[in-house]
């Protein structure tokens, strides 16, 4: 469950930072995208401003010049004019000094000159409006007559006591040149303010005078002023643009020089600050940032809302995934969109739906047998398990019902194995039919049934279940015409009571079906004490190795008295164990367990080693008694006990009609095939045969007809019943009577009485054999008994 | 600076009259002929006024004065008939004759005087471009050069004479140059007068304008 939670949370923090990559993506993607586009942006604005600016100065310059050229000519025209004054003219002829000044001063002021003078053409002044001390000096600037006297007019920058003016002279024609008039404004800060206006440029006049700058006007504010001369002090004295640095703040900065008379230099200075270029630009910049910090906070806002609704079904499938990791595969998840996350579901709830039926399927396949489609072992020990768990808690029974098929075997030997099914599957069909609530049927493998009673499953349940299984099977079976007869041992074993657990209840089970079994009973409930047996059987195996190798086997004989004259016609060799602790231990104790632990073949093997090498010692002491030894089931159908018997009897110098082997009629029947064919054999050999046991094993006279056997031995229960049932006398005599007619030996065993001597005798038995006779005893026994009593016998037989 | 020289030939015996003559030629720096220099003729005995009633004319012909050049001796009338047909202003602001003919046309209502000698610079008041020029002189011996910068002064008694050079557009005044004329005797002054060539002003064209 920890480890759950710790995934979960895990895969909720996967799908948050899935939704947050996705945010942070288109972050990113908008951040480069308007980041490049703003550097772009502002690095060509910056250039646009800069080119906008040096247009804008280029501009204003030729706007500047064009405003000096037209205030020169301005200034041109109106001394032009002047010069043109008839009455100016004849003043000058007439040297009318005082009218001379007056014209001057009006038509200065009407120009709006701030200085006019007057020269005669050798250059002396005749009359100044600005000093009148000038008069009778020469004119400041003689170049400008002469240029004025030569071209007609002339105009300067120039400076005047420090001060920048504008002067123009034009001479005064009449109609020779009589004199000159000079006309000059000065070039001031109202004057660069004026054209500033006009230009939109801060405009400055600076003078260059050996190498230095001085300001003239400027419209640069006071602080401003004295750091241009400055700041141009660093610059070439050449014309161009330039970014110049004043008060803190850039200005892009176009030198102009200007017309000027003599060694004056004079050059325009306009300037435009940076700032206020870019200005519009940097409102573009703030709009544009805005614009991205808005993009981005919608952006945000709309990634978390796809996120959402992505990572929100991914982490509904996810969780039914862990459903299904957890085993419920039920629960589909809801599906209500169209888009590829509704196909994933769609998908994912098709998937759920295939691992169901798939899960069934093999539930099935892993729970149900397939032929008789009974839950197989498996299923039935989950439902024992559940069963006694209940119990356990509820105190309350359950009982469980074992059993197989009698002779099942035969049935898939001589009918063949899909006869052999279809027994099975009506066997299943039966007693399921059979069967009340709270009983379940199951096939435990080959022709094992387990019927489970969980509901009050006492003993009474148990045997009530029992009862009507055997009714149910009662009825032969008819399979293609075939009526075959079918039985069952069934098994009992209850909880609480035999077992604790499941599995042991399951043995103990087991344990008394054998018991059943063997006893022939139908059905056996399960008794700790034939478990017991069958441990102590489970020990003995490996003591019953022991005993063969260690010579504890000896071989006990029983004369076979023929009731025609009274001798003694052979002997039955039957084995004995002499367990060192546990002392004589009967044949019936250890012979069907070694059987059952498939160990019989050994034991088989040294009584007819033993046999045989008695015989052959007796024949050399003159005793020819014929020998008989016991062999069963297996050790028709396991090893060469053809071989063995032959390797035998070769090894003594023994004739084969000297040996008789006895099989139980019921190990003919439980292998009739194997019989047949090893009965066959041995017939060819020589050794004689005989069926033991007769009567106890329902075989057909037809069957032991074809059996190559010479001997019948009437089954001691018959014989010694003969005195207390008629019946029993009549079943010996028949049966002597057939074995006749089948040309065979008959043989009484468990002859005890005289009684029973005399009614065999005159039935025609052949060989009687029991107590009345002799016990079974040691070799050395039977040796002084046949020397002492055989002729006796032979004499009270005779009687 | 000026330079100047002269030759005397004398030729006796020659000519009938007893007068003399001087044939001036004036060239300006470049060496070439100069027209419209006036060369006349000072005797040392002093200024010669006029004798009776002297009259001269300058016309104004196409809104130019007809001649450009004038000489007159001291004393004589001057009429300036007006031969366009539209208005003229004749003015002078000279020291020798400032005056003023106001607006008229055909016939002016006067005539000048010119009774100071000296140069008299002739302008209109409406055409700025009209220049002419009255030189006058106390002296009846002057003369005009012509295309190829001659000036013949003749019937000069014999004596001594400072013959002065002029021209409107020269640049510095020469220095008279002194010479002794023998009876018929013939004298042949050269002057070079460094004058600025002729710039003609701007003149509207009539048809242009309908003055």
């Amino acid at each position: 469950m920890e480890r759950d939670a710790a995934a979960g949370s895990s895969r909720r923090l996967g799908m948050a930072s899935l939704g947050t990559r996705l945010v942070l993506f288109f972050v990113a993607l908008l951040v480069l995208v308007q980041g490049v586009g703003m550097i772009l942006v502002y690095r060509s604005t910056g250039e646009v401003a800069r080119q906008a600016t040096d247009q804008a100065l280029e501009q204003g310059e030729r706007v500047f010049m064009r405003l000096l050229e037209q205030d020169r000519r301005r200034l041109e025209q109106a001394a032009a004019l002047l010069s043109a004054d008839f009455a100016f003219r004849q003043a000058i002829g007439t040297h009318d000094s005082g009218t001379i000044e007056s014209v001057l001063r009006n038509h200065g002021a009407r120009a709006g000159a701030d200085l006019m003078t007057l020269a005669g053409l050798d250059g002396v002044v005749l009359a100044d409006t600005m000093e009148v001390s000038r008069v009778g000096h020469p004119f400041r600037f003689p170049a400008l007559l002469e240029a004025a006297r030569d071209a007609g007019k002339a105009s300067s920058m120039a400076m005047m006591d420090g001060h920048l003016y504008q002067v123009v002279v034009v001479p005064v024609m009449a109609p020779d040149p009589i004199a000159y008039v000079s006309a000059a404004f000065e070039v001031n800060d109202a004057l660069a303010r004026a054209f500033a206006q006009l230009t939109g440029l801060s405009v400055s006049f600076v003078a260059v005078g050996s190498g230095t700058w001085r300001v003239q006007a400027t419209t640069l504010a006071p602080e401003v002023r004295d750091e241009l001369a400055g700041a141009l002090a660093g610059v070439a004295g050449s014309a161009g643009v330039r970014e110049l640095s004043m008060g803190g703040e850039a200005y892009e900065t176009r030198l102009a020089f200007l017309k000027t008379q003599g060694p004056l230099r004079l050059a325009a200075v306009l300037q435009r600050p940076v700032a206020e270029a870019l200005a519009p630009f940097r409102r573009i910049t703030a709009t544009f940032l805005a614009l991205t910090l808005a993009g981005l906070l919608l952006l945000v806002a709309g990634s978390l809302v796809i996120a959402r609704g992505i990572t929100r079904p991914v982490e509904r499938l996810a969780e039914a995934a862990a459903r299904v990791q957890q085993g419920d595969y039920r629960r589909h998840v809801d599906v209500e969109r169209r888009d590829e996350i509704g196909q994933l579901a769609t998908s994912f709830n098709h998937m759920l739906d295939g691992i169901v039926s798939r899960e069934a399927q093999i539930l099935q396949l892993a729970y149900e047998d397939p032929l008789t489609r009974l839950p197989n072992r498996a299923r039935f020990q989950e439902h024992l398990a559940q069963a006694v768990a209940l119990a356990r808690d509820a105190r309350g029974r359950v009982a469980v019902l074992l059993f197989d098929m009698d002779r099942f075997k035969g049935i898939n030997d001589t009918l063949g194995h899909p006869v052999g099914d279809q027994v099975l599957r009506e066997v299943a069909n039966r007693v399921k039919g059979a069967l009340a609530g709270g009983e379940v049927l199951a096939r435990l493998g080959g022709d094992e049934f387990a019927v489970l009673v969980s509901s009050r499953g006492d003993e009474r349940a148990a045997h009530s279940a029992a009862s009507r299984i055997h009714e149910v099977l009662e009825a032969p079976v008819a399979i293609e015409g075939q009526v075959i007869d079918i039985a069952a041992s069934i098994g009992v074993a209850l909880f609480p009571g035999h077992a604790e657990d499941p599995a042991s209840l399951l043995r103990a089970a087991d344990v008394a079906m054998y018991v059943a079994k063997r006893a022939k009973s139908g059905t056996s409930v399960y008794d700790p004490r034939a478990d017991e047996r069958r441990r102590e059987h489970l020990s003995l195996l490996g003591e019953l190795r022991r005993a063969v190798e260690a010579g504890e086997l000896v071989l006990h004989y029983q004369p076979k008295i023929a009731l025609e004259d009274g001798r003694v016609d052979g002997v039955e060799a039957l084995v004995r164990w002499r367990h060192p602790v546990r002392g004589f231990v009967p044949p019936s104790e250890f012979i069907p367990f070694a059987e059952q632990a498939g160990y019989i073949g050994h034991i088989t093997r040294w009584v007819i080693d033993e046999v045989v090498a008695q015989c052959g010692r007796w024949q050399r002491a003159g005793l020819r008694l014929r020998a008989s030894a016991n062999i069963s089931a297996h050790d028709l159908r396991h090893g060469d006990l053809v071989g063995h018997v032959r390797a035998c009897l070769e090894r003594e110098g023994l004739a084969a009609g000297m040996l008789r082997l006895e099989i139980t009629e019921s190990a003919l029947m439980d292998d009739p095939r194997s019989a047949q064919s090893a009965l066959a054999r041995l017939r060819d050999l020589g050794v004689t045969t005989s069926i033991d046991d007769y009567g106890t094993g329902y075989s057909s006279l037809a069957y032991i007809k074809q059996l190559a056997v010479n001997e019948l031995k009437i089954d001691r229960a018959f014989v010694s019943g003969m005195e207390a049932d008629q019946r029993n006398a009549a079943i010996v005599r028949s049966t002597i009577e057939l074995g006749h007619n089948l040309g065979l030996t008959v043989v009484a065993e468990g002859v005890e009485t005289d009684h029973e001597l005399a009614q065999l005798r005159r039935f025609g038995c052949d060989l009687a054999q029991g107590y009345h006779f002799a016990r079974p005893m040691d070799a050395t026994d039977f040796e002084s008994w046949i020397a002492r009593a055989g002729p006796a016998v032979a004499r009270g037989v005779a009687d | 600076m000026s330079r100047f020289a002269f030759s005397v030939l004398g030729v006796l015996a020659a000519l009938p009259a007893a007068a003399a003559t001087i044939d001036a030629q004036v060239r300006d720096s470049g060496g070439a002929a100069l027209a419209d220099a006036v060369v006349y003729a000072m005797p040392a005995s002093g200024p010669v006024e006029a004798r009776g009633a002297r009259t001269a004319e300058i016309e104004q012909i196409d809104r130019e004065f007809v001649p450009y050049v004038t000489v007159v001796q001291t004393g004589t009338s001057v009429a300036f008939p007006n031969r366009d047909p539209i208005l003229h202003h004749v003015y002078s602001f000279s020291q020798a004759k400032p005056f003023e003919i106001k607006l008229y046309s055909g016939k002016a209502p006067r005539a000048i005087v010119f009774d100071h000698p000296g140069i008299v610079t002739l302008g209109c008041n409406i055409h700025d471009w009209m220049v002419g020029y009255v030189v006058v002189v106390s002296t009846p011996w002057f003369a005009r050069t012509d295309a190829s910068g001659r000036a013949r002064l003749a019937d000069l008694p014999a004596g001594r004479y400072e013959v002065h050079a002029w021209h409107p557009r020269q640049r510095a005044q020469l220095a008279p140059a002194a010479l002794g004329l023998e009876a018929q005797g013939v004298a042949a002054p050269a002057f070079v007068i460094d004058a600025a060539p002729r710039r003609p002003r701007y003149k509207p064209p009539l048809d242009r304008l309908k003055y």
